[in-house]
């Protein structure tokens, strides 16, 4: 089994290290590159000679945000999948790192097992998720839900939203299925995993697939939010 | 402004007469005196017939007598009713080949005109006294050539009415189309001049009325809403109308008995109601004198209804003169009062406009009193009928500048409410940015009292316990970390709270457990989550929500800690509108009664600090901390 190669950005050199050295340990993980800024990060990217399965980056760089980072690899690398590293795992900056197209995060102050223990979870089908992203995930969701019916009636006069509306629409509509509201629910209630996979008689394994399926949709709409609103504003050209 | 005709003749009294009534007639109108003066030439044939045999009847004596035209009867009879038979002869060159005509400026009230022999024309019943008035209009009557002599007679016979300006007026015979323009010049002025003065009037006093019915100053009450200039005006010229129209009526309604006092009271009506309107104009508004005017002119009032009465009761029209010169004798000082407080300065234009057309009409007034009521003159026209509509059209100016300056005042009115309004606005706007600001203000107040709380219990509190232990040299190393993770873990619950929805008390136990969870695994405690899906608890705000996070958050450290425990139920069940929390575990219990340790008083601090009730029950085996929330 070859190992997977890890790309870490984080500009402080003490935790970078430390990041290093977790990835190195673990049979299974291949540091690829260690970086310190942004514009170190999207050239390593740019090299079509470099290959990356996982990224592991900080939000907060002295010459950009992570987020940019994500949204460059995740284009010219479609195969690497983001981990957000989050001081508190707080839920504005993991959202944020979802919707730019990261599959986790994980806390600094994990123990290096932890940390190659969620980078190999992620690679099998599993991402985190905590009780308060869940049920802001939910609130969005359904917020949505509620404001989309009334959309159609109240923007026939308006062709150039339509499309692009219509098409956020479809997203919203595909983001949850039941089974996935009903995961999000009880996570947000609490419920590990185990439970939830009890409660819904289905292995953890689904559940976990659950939750990363999720975290590719929320990526997905909110690149069809942004493309919605850029039509809106006459950013884009109309299609169609 | 018009008057009777009088007609040329080659005589040279005659070319007198057609001089002075040429130039009267310029004097009335331009354009018609010139009219007649270009054409004096052509009326050569017409002929003005001034003497007559008279057999008059009256008061029971009949005398045969010649008289002069024209024959007024009341100057001769004094009132008394009669008929008299006039015989005028007149001659004609040769027999005429044209339609001839005579005209009769005045004659009456009943009347019958035979010439030659037969009867050219009949109104009314000669022998009904007090019948139908025929008198009011001039007559044109046309006459067949074929009856034209050399020598020819009219006998004309009428019934004269007690003061009703009965008799005869000077004939006017001769080819009927130079007959028909001095009829048409007299029609014109008496009749249809008065028609078109009965409708104006009208208009104008219903108008007013109008007015004062609709227009209404809401910051009075009762009457005194509503503005009476218009009422006056308004029954000045419904009355003038009336009067005017008198002229019109042949045969009244009512009987003379009723009639002739009514058109008195018209004329009566009229003299006090522009009077006040007058007064109304100019503003005397002082009430004491303000009401005795108003008395005087009721009495002058009630004094006309009766004197017209009188006048026709006993057939005396020197009674109405009298009531007439009455008027006149106070009109001419209260014109002449007017007209000097008008030219004052700082007088009102309407007022001086007002003045004018008062003096005006006192003057015209004075006239058509000596004319009708003292001179002899018989079929003369009133001229105060036409200056009267002056009044009419002092009102339209008055109520135009009133509506202009209403207008006006609205416009600034809406100027000006729009500029408080937005004024106002601007006010409150103000206001809510400061109340805003305040607001915000005190969040941030509180919620910097919140973090310092946080720092110094959390934080602060664990990293200076880490530091006593590094010093101290006798800690292990799994010591200092374990504080420095429960440090961080404070840390990252105190970020969370700021995101927890406030009361909602299933999500702070989610998000506990979520952020205890790696403990939990690395001390084999089985954690059974029992949590329902609770109701937001509507008293806990954000530092409530925070306060019962460190409560949950220290049972919890407790257990993992002390208890030695290998089962930990967390449960969370709705009880009324509030919430009780339970940690149960299997540990070896601890003494609830001793001396409380550091983080159970610090419980019980929070607990009251949100007004939960705090119930522990330990025992080796079981521990049970209860939070009630209500």
């Amino acid at each position: 089994m070859t190992a997977w190669r890890v790309l870490i950005v984080e500009d402080d050199p003490v935790m970078r290290e430390f990041f290093a050295a977790s990835v190195s340990r673990s049979p299974r993980l291949a540091l690829a590159a260690s970086l310190g800024t942004m514009g170190e990060a999207l050239a390593w990217l740019g090299d079509p000679s470099n290959a990356v399965d996982v990224l592991l980056t900080d939000l907060g760089l002295p010459d950009g945000s992570g987020l940019d980072v994500i949204r460059h690899a995740t284009r010219l690398h479609p195969a690497c999948e983001p981990l957000v590293i989050s001081m508190f795992g707080d839920e504005d900056n993991v959202l944020a790192s979802i919707e730019a197209g990261a599959l986790g995060y994980i806390h600094k102050d994990s123990t290096p097992d932890d940390i190659a223990h969620t980078v190999l979870e992620m690679k099998a089908g599993a991402s985190p998720i905590s009780p308060m992203i869940a049920r802001r995930v939910l609130f969005k969701y359904r917020s949505l839900q509620a404001a989309r019916p009334r959309a159609p009636a109240s923007e026939p006069a308006q062709p150039a939203g339509q499309d692009a509306g219509s098409g956020t629409a479809q997203a919203v509509r595909s983001l949850l299925s039941g089974r996935e509201q009903d995961v999000l629910e009880l996570i947000a209630r609490g419920f590990s995993y185990q439970e939830i996979a009890r409660l819904q008689s289905v292995s953890v394994h689904t559940v976990q697939t659950h939750i990363k399926n999720l975290y590719s949709k929320l990526a997905v709409h909110s690149k069809n939010e942004a493309v919605f609103e850029a039509t809106r504003l006459g950013l884009l050209p109309r299609h169609g | 402004m018009a008057e009777g005709s009088h007609p040329p003749r080659r005589s040279a009294a005659a070319r007198g007469r057609l001089r002075w009534g040429a130039i009267r007639a310029w004097l009335a109108c331009l354009l018609l005196g010139l009219t007649l003066a270009a054409s004096a030439s052509a009326r050569a044939e017409v002929q003005e017939l001034r003497q007559a045999r008279a057999v008059i009847t009256a008061d029971g004596a009949t005398e045969l007598t010649t008289v002069s035209l024209p024959y007024h009867w009341d100057r001769q009879h004094h009132g008394s009713p009669g008929t008299g038979t006039f015989e005028v002869p007149f001659s004609l060159p040769g027999e005429p080949d044209i339609p001839y005509a005579l005209y009769v400026l005045r004659l009456g009230n009943a009347y019958e005109v035979w010439l030659n022999g037969t009867l050219l024309q009949r109104n009314g019943d000669l022998t009904r006294v007090n019948g139908a008035d025929y008198a009011k209009a001039p007559r044109y009557i046309e006459v067949p050539p074929q009856l034209l002599q050399r020598q020819n007679l009219f006998r004309i016979i009428i019934r004269a009415d007690g003061g009703r300006r009965g008799g005869l007026a000077r004939l006017l015979v001769g080819p009927d189309t130079e007959v028909q323009e001095y009829y048409a010049r007299d029609f014109r002025w008496q009749v249809a001049g008065s028609l078109a003065v009965v409708v104006l009037s009208s208009l104008v006093g219903m108008v007013a009325l109008m007015l004062w019915l609709t227009q209404s100053d809401p910051t009075q009450a009762g009457w005194r809403k509503r503005d009476s200039l218009y009422l006056y005006a308004g029954l000045a010229e419904l009355a003038w109308a009336l009067r005017v129209a008198d002229k019109l009526i042949e045969n009244p309604p009512v009987s003379w008995l009723w009639w002739s006092p009514l058109m008195a009271v018209c004329a009566s009506c009229w003299i006090c109601s522009m009077t006040m309107f007058c007064i109304k104009v100019a503003g005397w508004d002082e009430q004491g004198r303000l009401r005795r005017c108003k008395t005087g002119l009721g009495l002058f009032f009630l004094a006309g209804l009766f004197v017209g009465a009188a006048s026709q009761y006993w057939q005396s029209p020197a009674l109405l003169t009298a009531y007439y010169i009455l008027a006149s004798a106070w009109c001419m000082p209260f014109a002449l009062i007017y007209m000097a407080l008008a030219a004052r300065s700082g007088a009102r234009r309407a007022h001086v406009l007002v003045a004018v057309v008062l003096l005006a009409n006192v003057a015209i007034g004075l006239r058509d009193l000596l004319v009708f009521r003292l001179s002899d003159s018989f079929g003369d026209n009133s001229w105060l009928r036409y200056s009267s509509m002056l009044f009419g059209l002092t009102l339209g100016y008055i109520a135009l500048t009133r509506f202009r300056a209403a207008s006006a005042q609205a416009r600034d009115l809406m100027a000006n409410l729009s500029a408080r309004v937005a004024q106002k606005e601007a006010e409150l706007a103000h206001s809510y940015q400061k109340l805003e600001q305040l607001a915000r203000e005190q969040e941030r107040a509180s919620e910097r009292t919140r973090i310092l709380r946080d720092m110094h219990d959390g934080v602060g509190s664990h990293i200076s316990t880490a530091i006593r232990q590094l010093q101290s040299g006798r800690a292990s190393s799994d010591a200092v970390l374990l504080t420095l993770r429960d440090s961080l873990d404070q840390l990252k619950l105190s970020i969370d709270a700021i995101n927890l929805p406030t009361g909602d008390v299933t999500a702070l136990l989610a998000n506990l457990r979520y952020r205890l969870e790696p403990r939990f695994a690395a001390s084999d405690i089985e954690l059974q989550w029992d949590v329902d899906l609770l109701e937001p608890v509507q008293r806990l705000d954000a530092n409530a929500m925070r306060q019962l996070q460190f409560m949950v958050f220290e049972a919890l450290s407790n257990v993992l800690q002390h208890a030695q425990a290998s089962v930990l139920r967390i449960e969370a069940r709705a009880a009324g509108a509030g919430v009780v929390l339970r940690t149960i575990d299997n540990g070896r219990g601890f003494d609830v009664t001793a001396p409380l340790r550091k983080g159970l008083s610090s419980m019980r601090e929070r607990a009251q600090v949100i007004g939960a009730r705090l119930h522990m029950h330990s025992a080796p085996g079981r521990t049970v901390v209860e939070i009630h929330l209500d």
